[in-house]
């Protein structure tokens, strides 16, 4: 009893002071992490870019025999998905044929109008890695990242719709925030009532519209695509369908597959101004000036 | 008997970093990408405890933070806040470990409940004073309720695969000092 009196007094206090050294540190951490964000952010991307791929050969083939699985499971319900389906090639062969019609005339009308699609929308298709790990966030981790010249803030859709965005690159890896978490937002303009929106993230697999200025002008089935506004994204890709949710709020039903997510595109969006530090969100135009009188100069000169 | 208390006592931290590694990648799998309305239990959380509860010379502080805090960052959380509250939590459950080694189970259970709670709320606190974008309330009560109630089948598994039992009255560890 004696012996252990005098062990605690030795031992005890140094422990409890290191320990509560270590709680600090932490707490330290996550201030840290919630004054100077991107920072915290890039260290983090930079962990998982080193571990996550070392994990990829054993995650593989998990992964490969759990779908596996599903889809065995899928099985016993083969027959009634193949006349589904074959009802299905049908209509979708009436719409190939107007499809292709449109298409034939679009053309025409681009050729009169004499058009050039920006060259600039091309795409990166990665593999999906890993995703959150947790159900309370939502977003992808691609095999694709600042080698491949991935940059933040650009779309990554599957083969149909709008996925959501990328949000921190590491150099062979970067993550997708999906269009369904909670700290997701896109403008979107609802054709053909033309009403912009924003498009909530909220957890759950058909994320609600909010400020919508009418909603009176919405109708459930409405097209949803983003816009051009702010230049978050490029304009006109497809998110989705407006329906009714159970609680009477206008809800959006994605086209892209979430329930599978396997191959996404990355497209390159047009350059951005980068954010590298919080303090210039605000672009100062100080710099303005300098920069626009050699110009000035130069044109007198080729003038004069 | 050919295992010294110093061997088991590594054999437990292996143990319980393997089964860390384990659970981590099992969450990391891309199975399961569209929203859930349900929780899974944090059953990281949930081997921490028992062990904690049960075994705590099988558990240093550092072994952890490090554990947390990699998840804390591999699994897209505020990075730091879990691990602290964590922390606080195994060092309350430490200090009182020898005290819950003779009481009914039935006792340990509801300590360690109230602890669950207890952080879930923190949590959920700080993240609100700090104003970060927080998931929904019934996913997070959820997850603290399945982690509460999956903490026996944890005791029940670490007790018959990998013997985390409670230190009998006078056991010693590998330098004779009492547990």
């Amino acid at each position: 009893m004696a012996r252990d009196k005098q062990d605690e007094d030795y031992v005890g206090p140094i422990r409890r002071l290191l320990v509560g050294l270590l709680v600090l540190v932490m707490f330290a951490t996550f201030l840290i992490w919630r004054i100077d964000s991107p920072r915290v952010e890039r260290f983090r991307a930079a962990v998982i870019d080193r571990v996550v791929p070392s994990f990829e050969w054993a995650m593989a083939p998990v992964t490969g025999v759990a779908n596996l699985i599903a889809d065995f499971q899928s099985y016993q319900r083969l027959a009634a998905q193949n006349g589904d389906l074959r009802r299905e090639l049908q209509q979708m062969k009436a719409w190939k044929e107007a499809a292709l019609q449109l298409e034939q005339e679009n053309a025409k009308l681009l050729d009169l109008n004499n058009v050039r699609l920006d060259p600039q929308f091309t795409f990166v298709t990665g593999v999906v890695l890993a995703d959150s790990g947790s159900p309370f966030r939502q977003s992808v981790l691609l095999n694709v990242g600042a080698r491949d010249g991935i940059v933040d803030g650009w779309p990554a859709m599957d083969g149909i719709g709008l996925i959501g965005r990328i949000s921190g690159v590491g150099a062979n890896t970067s993550r997708v925030i999906l269009l369904t978490d909670t700290s997701s937002r896109i403008p979107v303009v609802i054709q053909p009532s033309g009403q912009r929106a924003v498009l909530v993230g909220d957890n759950t697999i058909n994320p609600p519209v909010d400020f919508l200025e009418n909603p009176d002008m919405v109708r459930p089935g409405d097209r949803v695509v983003t816009t051009g506004d702010g230049g978050v994204f490029p304009a006109d890709l497809l998110v989705g369908q407006v329906a009714m949710g159970n609680d009477r709020r206008l809800r959006v039903r994605l086209s892209a597959d979430f329930e599978r997510l396997e191959f996404l595109r990355v497209l390159r969006s047009n350059p951005r101004k980068a954010i590298t530090d919080p303090g210039s969100l605000i672009e100062p135009d100080v710099a303005l000036t300098p920069a626009l009188a050699p110009v000035a100069q130069g044109a007198g000169a080729t003038d004069g | 008997m050919a295992e010294t208390p110093t061997a088991r006592r590594w054999l437990g931290r292996l143990s319980y970093l393997a089964i860390a590694l384990a659970l981590m990648f099992a969450q990391l799998l891309p199975l399961e990408t569209s929203p859930r309305a349900f929780a899974p239990p944090d059953l990281i959380l949930a081997v921490t405890l028992v062990w904690v509860a049960r075994r705590p010379d099988f558990l240093p502080v550092s072994l952890i933070a490090l554990v947390f805090f990699a998840a804390d960052l591999l699994f897209q959380r505020p990075p730091g806040l879990w691990t602290a509250l964590v922390l606080i939590l195994t060092e309350i459950i430490r200090a009182r470990s020898s005290g819950l080694r003779s009481v009914p189970f039935g006792l340990e259970w509801i300590t360690v409940a109230v602890g669950i709670f207890a952080i879930t709320i923190a949590n959920r606190a700080a993240l609100a004073i700090v104003m970060t974008p927080q998931a929904p309330l019934s996913l997070s009560l959820i997850q603290m309720v399945m982690t509460i109630l999956v903490y026996p089948v944890v005791v029940g598994v670490a007790y018959l695969l990998l013997g985390v039992h409670r230190p009998a009255p006078g056991a010693v560890d590998g330098l004779g000092h009492r547990l």
